[in-house]
C-alpha cells in the first residue's frame, strides 16, 4: 500500500488543455473517488497516474517515487476500467492469473491466490468459464478479482459500474467499499455519478473543465459546498438557485441579511462573509431546507407544477420568482397542481453565492455544527 | 391418428387438420421459392451444364463432336502428364503466393494500425495493387522482368543475385518466381485490409490493461492480437487459398503456362485446354477435377474450424 501524491500535473494536447495544474495528496489505505461532468478530466488523471497517458508536466509520485517516465507494469498499480477489459479468450482463472504468470510467480502460488481471492468475490464456480458466459456483476467482480490478485501498491478505478444496472451498481457499490476496508489498499475511483463519489469515498475530488473544485469528505462537500458547481453537482435532487441581490436591512429597516429575489420579496439568510448592500449574490437552497408553510400568513407564494411521489417522501416542484424549484417533504401533501402554497428557507442552511465569482460566501458566525446535517 | 389408420379412412374433421398441417408445411416453401428458382437458374444449372460437358467430346473444330464419352476424359487425365505437374505446380504456386501475401500483408496492417502522419493517404494507396486490372499488372511485371526494357534483372545483377542480366520468365527452374512474385504484390492489399479492419476492431481497453498487468509488446501480439484475429485468419486464407488455385490471369499473361509447362497450374491448363487446343470436353474435365479438390479442401477447413471453435466452448 503506498500514497499518491500529484504535484502540479498539467496535460495538453496540442494547444488543448485538459488539465490545468492539478494538487492532489492521497494518503496510504484512503479510498479517493474523483468526480464531475463527462470532459472534466478526471478520467485523465486517473490514466496519468496509470501511465496510460503522458503527464505534460507536473510529478506524480507513488510510495514517494516519482512515476513520470515509468511504464504502467512497473508502477504497480491494478485498473479495473468500465468495459472491465477482460481478455475474451482466456478462462475466469487465466483472467486473473495473467499478470502473476507473466511475472513468473510459482504456480502453486498462483492456485493459492486465485483460490483465495474467488472465495473473497465469490468467483469460485466460475473458474473455468469464458468472460462472454458471465453476467455484467460477474464480469465485473472477475476485474475487480484480476486487480486483487496482485497486490498492488494501489487500485485505479475507471467509472467501473456504469455498465450495470442500478440495483446491482447500488450492490456493487457496497462491496467494492466492504473489499476496500478488507484489504485497506489506496484506491482512486471515477465516476460521474454524485451517489457513487458520496457514498464511497473517505475524500471527494470534485473536479470541473480540469480544475479541482473542492475536496473534502462527503459531508463536508454536501454542507459546505465551494462554489456553484459543486453546489450543483453534488446531491439529488440538485440544490435550488435563486439569483438575488445582497440587502443588509430588512423590510422593516432592521439590521439583517437578506436576498431580495426578482419578484420582491426578500429572503432571511445569515450575514455573509464579505458581501455589501446590493451584490448580486445567488440563494442556493437544498430541495430538504425548504419547507411549506401550514398556512398562507407566512413565507413567500409559489405556484405548484407537478408532485412526485417517491414512496419515502414526496419531491413538490413549484415556481417562486419565476423560477423552477423543488421542495423534499416527508410528509404526504395533496395539492392540486396549479394551486398556491407559501414556503420558507432554512435560515441556517441556506447558502449564499457570489453571481459573479461563483464562489460561496460563507456565514460571518458558522451556525453551531451540531446543528447542520 | 390412431382411430384414422384402423378404419383406413380419415374421419371428415380429421381430414380437414391433415390438409392444414399439409399447407402449413408447403408454405415456407412458397415463399422462398422465388430465391431457390434463381439460385437454381443461375448457380446450379451452369454447374451441371459444366460438369455433363466432361462425360462428352466436345471439340470445337470436330463438328462430329458431343457424343457421351462416358469416363474416357478421366481416364487420360490420370496418365497426362502435362496434368499431373500442373496439380503440383498449382501447389507451388497457390502456397508459394499465400505464405507472402499473408505474411507481408499481415505485417503492413500492424504498420497500418500505428497513428502516424498521413496514414489516411497510405492506407489508401495500400489498395492501389488490388485496384489494377490483372491482366495490365501481368504484362507490367512480365516487362519489368524483361532485361531488354525492364529493370529488375539490372538490379539483381548489381545485387550480385544474377551472373548477367537475363529473363527468369524463360528459365524453367525461376519462371514460376516471375508469376509468384507478381501475385504477391497484387494479393497483398486484400490481406492487409481485411487484417486491419479485424485488428481495429480490437478493443484499445485490452492493450490497455495488458501492459498495467505486465506484458511486453511480444506478449500482447500472442495473448490478445493473435486470438482476435485468429478467425480472420482462417477465413481469408480458406477464401485465397480457393482464389489463388483458380486464379490464372497472371500466368496466361506473362508465361502461357511456359517455358515447357514450367509454370502451367491447373486452371492456365483447363484455358489452354479450352481456348488454345479447343478441347471444351476435356478442358470440363480437368475443372471438375478442380472443383472436387478444393470442395474437398473447403470442407475440411469448415471441419477443422469446427473442431476449434467447438473446443474454444
Amino acid at each position: 500500500m503506498a500514497s499518491i501524491e500529484i504535484a502540479n500535473a498539467r496535460k495538453s494536447y496540442g494547444a488543448v488543455d485538459v488539465l490545468h495544474g492539478i494538487d492532489l495528496d492521497i494518503s496510504d489505505g484512503e479510498f479517493i473517488v474523483l468526480v464531475g461532468p463527462s470532459g472534466c478530466g478526471k478520467s485523465t488523471l486517473l490514466r496519468m497516474i496509470a501511465g496510460l497517458e503522458d503527464i505534460t508536466s507536473g510529478d506524480i509520485s507513488i510510495a514517494g517515487n516519482v512515476v513520470n517516465d515509468l511504464q504502467p507494469k512497473d508502477r504497480d498499480i491494478a485498473m479495473v476500467f468500465q468495459s472491465y477489459a477482460l481478455y475474451p479468450h482466456m478462462s475466469v482463472a487465466e483472467n486473473m492469473s495473467y499478470a502473476l504468470t507473466l511475472r513468473k510467480t510459482a504456480k502453486e502460488k498462483i492456485a493459492d491466490a486465485i483460490t483465495n481471492v474467488a472465495d473473497i468475490l465469490g468467483l469460485s464456480a466460475l473458474l473455468e468459464r469464458r468472460p462472454k458466459a458471465l453476467s455484467g456483476g460477474q464480469r465485473q467482480r472477475v476485474a475487480m478479482g484480476r486487480a486483487i490478485v496482485r497486490k498492488p501498491q494501489a487500485f485505479l478505478f475507471d467509472e467501473p459500474l456504469s455498465n450495470l444496472d442500478a440495483r446491482l451498481r447500488e450492490q456493487m457499490r457496497t462491496e467494492i467499499r466492504k473489499l476496500h476496508r478488507r484489504l485497506g489498499a489506496t484506491s482512486v475511483y471515477v465516476t460521474h455519478d454524485q451517489i457513487e463519489a458520496m457514498t464511497m469515498a473517505d475524500r471527494i475530488v470534485a473536479m470541473h473543465d480540469g480544475i479541482i473544485q473542492q475536496v473534502g469528505s462527503p459531508v463536508e462537500i454536501y454542507d459546505h459546498p465551494a462554489n456553484i458547481f459543486v453546489a450543483s453537482f453534488i446531491g439529488s435532487p440538485a440544490m435550488n438557485f435563486l439569483e438575488g441581490t445582497y440587502e443588509t436591512k430588512d423590510d422593516n429597516g432592521a439590521d439583517g441579511a437578506g436576498i431580495r429575489l426578482s419578484d420582491g420579496s426578500l429572503v432571511a439568510v445569515l450575514p455573509a462573509r464579505g458581501a455589501t448592500n446590493n451584490q448580486a449574490v445567488t440563494l442556493g437552497a437544498r430541495p430538504e431546507h425548504i419547507t411549506i408553510a401550514p398556512d398562507a400568513n407566512s413565507g413567500l407564494a409559489a405556484r405548484i407544477d407537478l408532485i412526485e411521489p417517491m414512496g419515502l417522501s414526496t419531491l413538490v416542484h413549484a415556481t417562486l420568482a419565476g423560477k423552477p424549484i423543488k421542495i423534499f417533504t416527508m410528509d404526504r401533501p395533496d395539492y392540486a397542481v396549479d394551486s398556491t402554497i407559501h414556503v420558507s428557507f432554512d435560515m441556517e442552511k441556506v447558502h449564499v453565492f457570489d453571481t459573479k465569482s461563483e464562489l460561496r460566501l460563507p456565514p460571518v458566525i458558522e451556525p453551531h455544527p451540531g446543528h447542520r446535517d | 391418428m390412431t382411430l384414422a389408420t384402423q378404419t383406413g379412412k380419415l374421419p371428415v374433421e380429421r381430414r380437414g387438420v391433415f390438409s392444414k398441417k399439409l399447407s402449413g408445411i408447403l408454405e415456407p416453401y412458397l415463399y422462398v421459392s422465388p430465391a431457390l428458382v434463381l439460385i437454381i437458374a443461375v448457380m446450379l444449372m451452369p454447374l451441371i451444364l459444366g460438369l455433363s460437358y466432361a462425360f462428352r467430346d466436345i471439340r470445337i473444330l470436330n463438328p462430329f463432336s458431343g457424343g457421351f464419352v462416358g469416363m474416357a476424359h478421366f481416364q487420360t487425365l490420370m496418365s497426362d502428364q502435362a496434368f499431373l505437374g500442373a496439380l503440383a505446380n498449382t501447389a507451388w504456386w497457390t502456397f508459394g503466393s499465400l505464405v507472402f501475401q499473408f505474411g507481408l500483408g499481415l505485417i503492413l496492417a500492424l504498420l497500418l494500425n500505428r497513428a502516424f502522419l498521413g496514414r489516411g493517404l497510405i492506407q489508401a494507396l495500400v489498395f492501389l495493387p488490388w485496384a489494377v486490372p490483372t491482366f495490365l499488372s501481368g504484362l507490367n511485371w512480365a516487362w519489368m522482368f524483361n532485361p531488354v526494357v525492364g529493370p529488375l534483372p539490372h538490379w539483381m545483377t548489381s545485387l550480385g543475385l544474377m551472373a548477367e542480366p537475363y529473363n527468369i520468365l524463360s528459365d524453367p527452374d525461376l519462371a514460376m518466381w516471375g508469376p509468384i512474385i507478381a501475385n504477391i504484390w497484387f494479393g497483398i492489399p486484400f490481406f492487409a485490409i481485411t487484417m486491419l479492419a479485424a485488428l481495429q476492431s480490437i478493443p484499445k481497453e485490452l492493450y490497455e490493461a495488458a501492459s498495467i498487468d505486465g506484458a511486453t509488446t511480444r506478449q500482447q501480439f500472442i495473448s490478445i492480437t493473435l486470438p482476435f484475429l485468429a478467425p480472420t485468419i482462417a477465413i481469408t486464407l480458406m477464401l485465397r487459398t480457393i482464389w489463388i488455385a483458380n486464379f490464372a490471369d497472371l500466368i496466361v499473361v506473362m508465361t502461357k503456362g511456359g517455358p515447357a509447362d514450367s509454370t502451367q497450374i491447373v486452371a492456365s491448363y483447363i484455358f489452354t485446354q479450352a481456348f488454345r487446343r479447343l478441347d471444351f470436353g476435356y478442358a470440363s474435365a480437368i475443372a471438375a477435377v478442380l472443383l472436387v479438390l478444393l470442395l474437398a479442401y473447403a470442407l475440411s477447413v469448415i471441419a477443422l474450424r469446427r473442431a476449434m471453435t467447438h473446443s474454444d466452448n
